[in-house]
């Protein structure tokens, strides 16, 4: 599913280019799941970025689901986070303006999906917000929230879902629903998980664990 | 994205009111552009209509032969009111020992077309409302005829062979001073009593006059069907020309408004500048939201395309709705100050405001916005990738050109505009050094000083960019406010300078020496205020270095020197209100043959100082020397000369004495007894014109305070604006300040100088950018002189300090109210 060769991101600063990701490779399969684990600042989140089409690599290859990126344009790669990509975010990354069933239809209706309303509905049912489908996320506790985009991500049925430290702003209780959550949908969806986190725990719930050090990914 | 999907989520947007913002700002803009433009177009309607107060019509045909019938029935045609009056010198007798040289006047009725014709029935009585003429059979005589002919109410008097009744006495006719017909005092009488007179006879001095009224279309369209048809001895006097003094206050009062509505345009743009900047800043995480989830970037731009051509739609017609009512409640406002109906405004103002609105967008809304398409979706990873610069430098260049190319079209002037520009480019270039420098400084000086400095140093210079461009906008909108105020105060004051309260109302002249004694004694037995008494003397210019001028009839070519008669005088030392421009003022006893001339006289006849000039006073010669060229304020109501000799030189020659005085009100009678007292005299009553005059002043420097009201309004939002643009990171880190323990006093303290030290300084660069822009307008538009005004200078800081630093500490109030995690969470 998605597979990186030789993989390279420098970016320009004052004192010269500054390399974050020195030759990664990377191999996962169609529906595993797999724990991208490091320090703060090893270059875990530009890694991500990278996977998920967000960025452009300096050098080397990103294929995802059979398709290289570094061969598309930046809306072409856009059409493809809307068809293949789920995300959840350390932050959330809900549309304040928008209610919890809004935020859950948007990527639906960004895919031309016709029955959005149906399906956010019932994702947010299975997250178990069915009360809260009008609130905005300015009213819902950060695991509401967090529920909120984990409905969300998996509403449009990925073949790929990003989670990019889906417990960091989260109490360790609330955390572990979440992850209990996210695996549990992530197992009826047979989606390919790939997890960006530092929880040496949840790592271990991955089928498969790397390990990021200045810039450089080992398999561990 | 789905055309749908782009619907829901514009409906998304206004539901949260960010767009609302943007909205706001453009109903601001396109309000006070449309709402300034249709009160500026109906006040000049309304003060044009004034000004033809002083022709008693929209326009005159003037002419030494009877009007042709043709062009009467031509006129109402053209759907013109027209009424003729018929102006001669003639002979009045009341018996053989009682008559007098008057200037007759024949009207008939519907004069007058514009203004009033006051009359009283006893002479200096009670002044009667308007609406009536003379009826055939009957005469109004000047109040001073009553005396000279020594007759009274109902008394007949005759007219060539024609007796005609005294029905009253004429106190005030509007085109008094358009429509002069010889020297002696007025009578006026009806159009249908000439032919029985028989006064008029082939060769009189005759001067017909066709008064026309009706609407400014109409008007126009006769003015270009008669023209081409006057002959020698016809012309067609329009309002423009009616009354000078008039006339310079109305341009006066017409650029400063049409300068205001420019300003308008540009506070306008500022508004709408910061509004979208603020939206695109806030909408950038959300756009790389869309973007991670798969939006294209095109699909985001087609978005805010579309948004903004809503609002667009929307704050155009919400503007014009707007401005029409502010315009509709200053027209309320200044309701009976408004002698006339100011008729509607037209469609220009909507078209202005909707011109404002579209490149108000394009050019100031739609950068930011359409940037907002190129945000990375990386930013849903990391919060800390910078916002993408919101406006190039390129977007302000051709907004800039815009904006100017708006300020034209719409003040019409290209002075106007340039001096604004001019003012704003000195704000603009000394702002963005002044901030870099001084903000720059600013943190060494923080780091040595108290915890709260140090804060709020640290705070401006870290903000430094952002900073500079609200501290340049602030001082935009300073000194625009500062300009209009300045302008609008010379102005006012210069109007009300022209026409002090103690200034003389009333001129006297042919005066005898003999009776000079008799004249000041009535004064001051009477406590009545005059000027020193001026000789004066008749006399013709014929030569300058003895090469002779052609008559004035001779010349055909506009400003080639020719002969002038004037009035002669003669003063030892300098006569108030008159300036030397050139040259030297005489010792006091000269017998030199010398002599000063008035800089417009000196022009006309081709002179300057050292020229010799040869002089005709009645039949004798006089030869003398310019000594110097003076300026003369002919608006000061004193009696003023073109040609001032040495008491010496000219003494010799016979002449006759002239002086200008004051009377109240209540001592009106007395011009009877004076009358009575010197038959001889001719008295000008100039208090009812100078009263109308004053009252003109009046109600434009009105509408001048309620326009300059709305822009300081308009200002103050700009402000408002600019404050609440920075107001997300500025929040963010007093609550992260409060968060790690700060105290509420160290916050609000740090917040309080941040504002202050940018509003100070906005202040600051607003004082010289309105000194310059004052500068170019109060010379080039307003002819009038320059003062540089140190009060702006001092005020623009204190007021920029205080505002800025008061509607910035009351904006961010909520930053020590609130817990800190509530606002952590809102921004």
């Amino acid at each position: 599913m998605i597979k990186v060769n030789q993989l390279l991101k420098t970016v320009p600063t004052a004192d010269g280019d500054l390399t974050i990701l020195r030759g990664v490779d990377l191999s996962i399969a169609a529906g595993a799941s797999a724990a991208i684990v490091g320090a703060s600042g090893s270059g875990k989140s530009t890694l991500l970025g990278l996977l998920a089409g967000m960025d452009v690599a300096s050098a080397g290859e990103v294929w995802l689901d059979g398709v290289c990126l570094s061969a598309l344009g930046e809306d072409e790669r856009a059409r493809l986070r809307a068809e293949k990509v789920g995300f959840v975010f350390q932050s959330f990354q809900l549309l304040p303006a928008l209610t919890a069933r809004e935020n859950v239809m948007l990527p639906l209706e960004l895919a031309g999906v016709r029955d959005a309303r149906q399906i956010a509905e019932q994702f947010l049912a299975e997250v178990g917000l069915q009360e809260r489908l009008d609130h905005y996320p300015t009213t819902l506790s950060g695991g509401e929230q967090q529920r909120v985009a984990i409905a969300r991500a998996f509403a449009r049925e990925p073949a790929v879902l990003f989670a990019d430290e889906p417990t960091g702003n989260l109490d360790t209780r609330t955390g572990e629903r979440i992850i209990d959550l996210l695996f549990e949908l992530n197992a009826r969806a047979s989606t390919t998980l790939v997890l960006v986190t530092h929880d040496e725990r949840l790592a271990e719930r991955c089928d498969q664990r790397f390990s990021m050090t200045a810039g450089e990914l080992s398999r561990s | 994205m789905r055309q749908a999907l782009t619907w829901k989520l514009l409906a998304r947007e206004w539901r949260s009111g960010e767009l609302g913002i943007l909205l706001m700002a453009l109903v601001l803009a396109v309000s006070v552009v449309v709402g300034v433009s249709s009160f500026v177009t109906r006040l000049q309607s309304a003060l044009l209509s004034e000004s033809a107060r002083f022709l008693a019509a929209d326009m005159v045909v003037v002419s030494r032969a009877p009007i042709p019938e043709l062009w009467v029935s031509r006129a109402e045609a053209m759907t013109l009111r027209p009424t003729g009056v018929v102006g001669f010198p003639s002979m009045a007798v009341a018996d053989i020992d009682h008559m007098a040289l008057v200037s007759i006047k024949a009207v008939s009725s519907g004069y007058p077309l514009r203004g009033e014709l006051r009359w009283s029935e006893e002479p200096y009585g009670e002044v009667r409302p308007g609406g009536e003429i003379p009826g055939q059979g009957e005469v109004w005589l000047a109040p001073r005829l009553f005396a000279l002919l020594d007759v009274n109410l109902g008394d007949d008097i005759i007219i060539g062979e024609q007796p005609l009744v005294i029905t009253g006495s004429v106190r005030g006719e509007p085109d008094a001073t358009t429509a002069v017909f010889g020297f002696g005092p007025r009578l006026l009488m009806n159009t249908a009593d000439i032919p029985a007179t028989g006064v008029i006879q082939p060769g009189s001095r005759v001067e017909y006059r066709l008064l026309l009224g009706g609407d400014a279309n109409s008007v126009a369209e006769f003015s270009e069907w008669v023209t081409p048809l006057l002959g020698q001895g016809q012309r067609l006097d329009s309002v423009e020309g009616a009354q000078p003094s008039i006339g310079e206050t109305l341009d006066r009062a017409q650029g400063f408004l049409l300068l205001a509505g420019s300003l308008a345009v540009v506070l306008a743009a500022a508004a709408i500048t910061l509004a979208s900047r603020r939206f695109g800043e806030r909408h950038t995480q959300y756009v790389a939201i869309l973007k991670s989830l798969g939006a294209q970037s095109r699909e985001i731009s087609r978005l805010y395309g579309r948004s903004l051509f809503w609002i667009g739609v929307m704050g155009t017609i919400a503007g014009c709705i707007l401005g029409w009512v502010l315009q509709e409640a200053f027209i309320t406002l200044l309701g009976a100050m408004l002698p006339v109906d100011p008729g509607a405004a037209g469609s220009k103002p909507a078209l202005i405001g909707a011109v404002t609105a579209a490149v108000c967008l394009v050019f100031f809304a739609w950068p930011p916005l359409r940037r907002l398409g190129e945000a990375s979706p990386l930013r849903v990873l990391r919060a800390d990738l910078g916002v993408a610069d919101a406006q190039r430098k390129r977007d302000f260049f051709i907004g800039g050109l815009a904006i100017v190319g708006l300020m034209w079209w719409y003040s019409g002037s290209a002075v106007v505009t340039g001096a604004v520009i001019a003012g704003l480019f000195v704000v603009m270039g000394l702002g963005f050094i002044a901030a870099s420098v001084l903000l720059s400084g600013g943190r060494s000086v923080g780091g040595f000083a108290g915890s709260i400095w140090r804060v709020a140093l640290a705070g401006l210079q870290r903000r430094g960019r952002a900073n500079a461009l609200q501290m340049v906008i602030f001082a935009m909108a300073i000194m625009l406010m500062l300009l209009l105020s300045v302008v609008r105060t010379s102005l006012i004051g210069q109007w009300q300078a022209q026409l002090p309260v103690s200034a003389p109302n009333h001129f006297l002249l042919n005066l005898a020496p003999e009776e000079r004694l008799t004249l000041e004694d009535f004064f001051s037995d009477n406590d009545v205020h005059s000027e020193t008494l001026y000789p004066m003397t008749r006399g013709r210019v014929m030569s300058v270095n003895d090469s002779p001028l052609p008559k004035w009839e001779e010349v055909m070519e506009d400003g080639s020197p020719r002969q002038r008669e004037a009035n002669f005088t003669w003063s030892d030392p300098l006569p108030d209100g008159n300036e030397l421009l050139e040259g030297e003022w005489w010792p006091a006893d000269t017998e030199e043959g010398l002599v000063s001339i008035e800089e417009d006289f000196a022009r006309d006849i081709g002179a300057g100082v050292g020229d010799r000039l040869t002089l005709l006073i009645g039949a004798d010669p006089l030869e003398v020397t310019v000594q110097s060229v003076r300026s003369v304020d002919w608006q000061s109501m004193r009696p003023n000369f073109f040609m001032v000799f040495p008491r010496k030189v000219l003494e010799a020659f016979p002449g006759m004495y002239m002086t200008s005085f004051r009377l109240l009100p209540e001592q009106k009678p007395l011009l009877n007894q004076l009358v009575r007292a010197l038959p001889t005299v001719t008295v000008i009553e100039l208090d009812i014109v100078i009263r109308e005059m004053r009252a003109v002043v009046d109600q434009v420097a009105r509408a001048l305070e309620l326009v300059l009201g709305v822009i300081l309004m308009a200002g103050g939002l700009v402000l408002i604006s600019g404050v609440r643009s920075s107001l997300d990171g500025r929040l963010r880190e007093s609550a992260l300040l409060r968060a790690v323990g700060a105290r509420r006093g160290l916050v609000l303290g740090a917040l309080w100088i941040e504002f202050l030290v940018l509003g100070g300084l906005a202040g600051l660069l607003a004082g010289v950018g309105a000194e310059v822009a004052a500068w170019g307008l109060q010379t080039q538009v307003f002819s009038m002189s320059w003062t540089p005004t140190p009060l702006m200078w001092a005020l623009g800081p204190v007021l920029g300090a205080l505002i800025v630093g008061g509607l910035g500490v009351w904006s961010c109030r909520r930053v020590v109210n609130v817990p800190p995690v509530v606002i952590l969470r809102e921004v």
